[in-house]
């Protein structure tokens, strides 16, 4: 028996790599996607003071840090009570705007376009964003440039561009003035042209690769997203679940997630894998994300990006190809331009009425520590990649006793691990596997787009492994790792 | 033209983004240079002989990033240590605070949306028990801060690197850049950040918060404390604490909250409603911070 290895995958976020088993005969006999990487946020955030959640959360994860931040904000809304004024809803809304303009084109132009930019089978050496800078440099401007945009909306907004800070338990710490209003007005509008160029050059892409489209990653599933009232929602709305079909299985609020996901594990992967509770597992396998989102809506509310939706749901209906996830984050993107223009237009949004604060002080650690008042607060947001769950349950000073994430990628982790096999299996025979080969089982996974970062908040280590060396007096001079 | 790689160990990968950031300037900085090995951007699977310049974000968490780390320090002529996980380990470290156990239990065995399970041990790398800053496991040439640096700072340094200069790096803490009035006030309570709401003209320590800012190398222009939030310490101990063997961030905040309120130590001390993720939050990990006589860090880990 032999075993291919494609490690590590790259163009994606984090660590991860594709096992691939042969039989004797050539013939593929099993594959699996593996994630190699762990932390520890859901332990270690206990014993901290819920409102720093905010600030330590985001680091879960570099490129999707705002949906972090205000997946947990809200989670501290909750725990306090607390109802964020209107201005600061929309301010964090368009955060989360600034968020998914750059995540999206961060994804599509400088990590998954490469593959049909330059080709699945092109040099591996010229197969990224470097090499789309040499063959057309005026694409690479294009994607620098509405990246920059989202980077600038979230550092307004956020204080930062990356790793924000501004949302907080009740509101936000930051309005936004008239004359950064001003300027990010600029900015948005052009990002939207800029966009609908990008949208120019992509979209024949899915029809000169249609081959690549409809073979590779097959896997059908159950969808899950939030909605408001059936219309594209990033910042809120209940949770829905529709079935391959489409038709509706399931719609429930944040604070009911137990209900409805349970998460399996599986021995060869540090990432557990979501299903839906109620149909068990495999068979509830569901998936969330751009493709996800637009299939369990039944509308977009802006101009452009909705004649997007229309012509998308014309040709694929209820789209199950993974590959189509880029085509589906191209047109959130366009939403998320022409929404943060929405936004910025609003009156409301330089207003200065951004916070609701608590009444009386809160209860001291010492107190808390005889009291049985507990506090608890979920929160949930559609990040670039999908929803992302923050539930957070504290004693009565407001101390973190337990906090549990459930992140996008996980709830795709089984889809990837299908699609890597399925793909192996329909592609790879005898023992010449070419390069270009085992890159389209990467493409299968890059098109998720999946953040291990985020999905790798998880844990530490095991078994001592550490030995230290002490002088005589007890100074640490050595420390090997074995 | 110059070889460039980028490594990522256990992190988030908010560093990799912030070259990113460089935006149109990145172009720039492609002119002269030639990044050979970036898992994020490029397909080479094998880190390349003759790397000019490395950077390496992250902590070392488990023996891959231990043996990744090791290979990149022998290909590299310059090795920089990029963002405070590298550094101090960062907000990784925090997983210290818990001993290994606790954690997986919490994770695969005793957590409301998991069926209980076995910690996965196939094919995935072995971990290690604590978390280990990447500037503590490899030789380092330059040490670069920040969570993440910002793109001003990647500017003035990494591109004077590129083009053989020595690069200009700021020395300063947090407070120099920070436009807040510091002043003795007569209070005799801290605040949680959920309590009240603080005075935007007034730094955040003379109003009973608690803001690192004094204690923090500060290459970010103080943008938190200018957008209505303490400073959390992510750019890493201030040179000050990082030079003087008896200062620590611990006590330089609770001196500082003493001498600003009408407070004795004590009470500073007993108000001071969380260590672990307040006080050190960016730099548990760290061997530097954890091996001052004054460090309350050793009280705090378990290992």
């Amino acid at each position: 028996m032999k075993q291919i290895e494609v490690n590590p995958v790259t163009r994606i976020e984090g660590h991860a790599k594709i096992t691939v088993q042969m039989d004797d005969d050539g013939n593929v006999s099993d594959a699996h996607f593996h994630v190699m990487e762990i932390r520890g946020f859901e332990k270690f955030l206990e014993g901290a003071a819920v409102e720093e959640a905010p600030r330590i959360t985001p680091r879960i994860c570099g490129i999707c840090q705002t949906a972090h931040h205000l997946s947990s904000a809200k989670a501290t809304d909750a725990v306090f009570g607390l109802e964020p004024p209107e201005t600061a809803k929309k301010l964090r809304e368009l955060m989360l705007m600034g968020q998914y303009i750059h995540s999206h084109s961060l994804h599509f132009y400088f990590l998954g376009a490469p593959d049909l930019v330059m080709g699945p089978d092109s040099d591996p050496a010229e197969r990224n964003v470097v090499g789309i800078i040499k063959k057309d440099p005026e694409l690479a401007k294009m994607a620098i440039k509405t990246r920059a945009v989202g980077q600038r909306i979230t550092a307004a907004v956020g204080g930062k561009p990356i790793h924000p800070v501004t949302a907080v338990p009740g509101g936000q710490s930051k309005a936004l003035s008239a004359e950064e209003r001003d300027e990010l007005l600029k900015d948005a509008r052009n990002a939207v042209e800029l966009i609908e160029n990008g949208l120019k050059i992509a979209k024949p892409l899915f029809e000169e690769y249609s081959d690549a489209v409809e073979s590779l990653g097959p896997v059908k599933t159950y969808f899950g997203g939030l909605t408001d009232s059936g219309k594209l929602s990033f910042y809120d709305g209940s949770m829905k679940i529709v079935d391959k079909d489409g038709s509706a299985v399931h719609e429930f609020e944040a604070a009911d997630y137990l209900d409805y996901i349970e998460e399996k594990v599986q021995p060869w992967s540090y990432l557990k894998f979501p299903y839906l509770k109620q149909v068990g597992f495999p068979d509830g396998n569901y998936r969330v994300g751009p493709l996800a989102r637009l299939n369990i809506v039944d509308s977009i509310p802006t101009e452009n990006a909705s004649a997007l939706y229309d012509e998308f749901k014309d040709k694929y209906g209820v789209a199950q190809n993974p590959l189509l996830y880029h085509y589906a984050r191209l047109i959130e993107l366009m939403y998320a331009g022409e929404r943060a223009v929405e936004l910025l237009e609003d009156q409301d949004i330089t207003g200065t009425d951004i916070i609701s604060t608590i009444n009386e002080p809160l209860m001291t650690r010492k107190d808390a520590e005889t009291s049985d008042v507990t506090m608890r607060g979920v929160g949930i947001i559609e990040a670039p990649r999908g929803s992302l769950i923050h539930d957070y349950q504290t004693d009565g000073a407001g101390i973190i006793q337990k906090a549990n994430l459930i992140v996008a990628t996980g709830q795709n982790n089984l889809s990837m691990d299908i699609g890597v096999r399925e793909t192996a299996k329909a592609m790879i025979h005898g023992d010449e596997i070419s390069e270009g080969l085992k890159n389209r089982l990467e493409m299968v996974i890059r098109a998720y787009d999946p953040c291990l970062s985020c999905a790798t908040h998880m844990l530490n280590g095991e078994s001592p492994l550490v030995v230290d060396l002490h002088d005589s007096n007890g100074k640490l001079f050595k420390r090997e790792i074995i | 033209m110059v070889k460039i790689a980028l490594e990522w160990l256990a992190s988030c990968s908010g560093c990799e983004i912030s070259v990113l950031d460089l935006h149109e300037d990145l172009l720039k900085l492609l002119d002269n240079a030639e990044i050979v090995y970036a898992p994020v951007l490029v397909d080479t699977k094998e880190i390349p002989d003759d790397i000019d310049i490395a950077l390496v974000s992250g902590s070392v968490r488990n023996q891959e990033n231990k043996r990744r780390l090791g290979e990149l320090r022998e290909k590299s002529k310059i090795l920089i240590a990029y963002g405070t996980c590298a550094c101090y380990g960062g907000i990784t470290g925090m997983a210290d605070l818990y001993s290994p156990e606790e954690v997986t239990k919490r994770i695969y065995s005793d957590n409301p949306s998991t069926e209980p399970s076995e910690v996965p041990s196939e094919v995935v790398p072995e971990l290690l028990p604590i978390v280990h800053p990447a500037g503590e496991l490899a030789e380092i040439d330059y040490y670069l801060p920040g969570c993440p640096p910002k793109e001003g700072v990647v500017k003035d340094i990494l591109i004077p690197l590129i083009n053989g200069e020595k690069p200009n790096i700021p020395k300063k803490s947090v407070c120099a850049d920070c436009s807040r009035k510091m002043e003795h006030k007569e209070f005799n309570t801290l605040h949680r950040r959920v309590e009240g709401e603080p005075d935007p003209e007034k730094c955040f320590l003379s109003q009973g918060y608690v803001c690192l800012g004094s204690a923090t190398l500060g290459r970010c222009g103080a943008l938190c404390t200018r957008a209505g939030i303490p400073c959390h310490g992510c750019g890493g101990p201030s040179l000050d604490i990082l030079r003087e063997p008896n200062h620590d961030i611990y006590n330089c905040i609770i001196s500082r909250i003493t001498h600003l309120s009408k407070m004795p130590e004590k009470e500073v001390e007993k108000q001071m409603y969380d260590i672990g993720h307040l006080i050190y939050g960016f730099c548990i990990g760290s061997s530097i911070m954890e091996d001052k006589k004054v460090s309350l860090i050793p009280q705090l880990v378990k290992k």
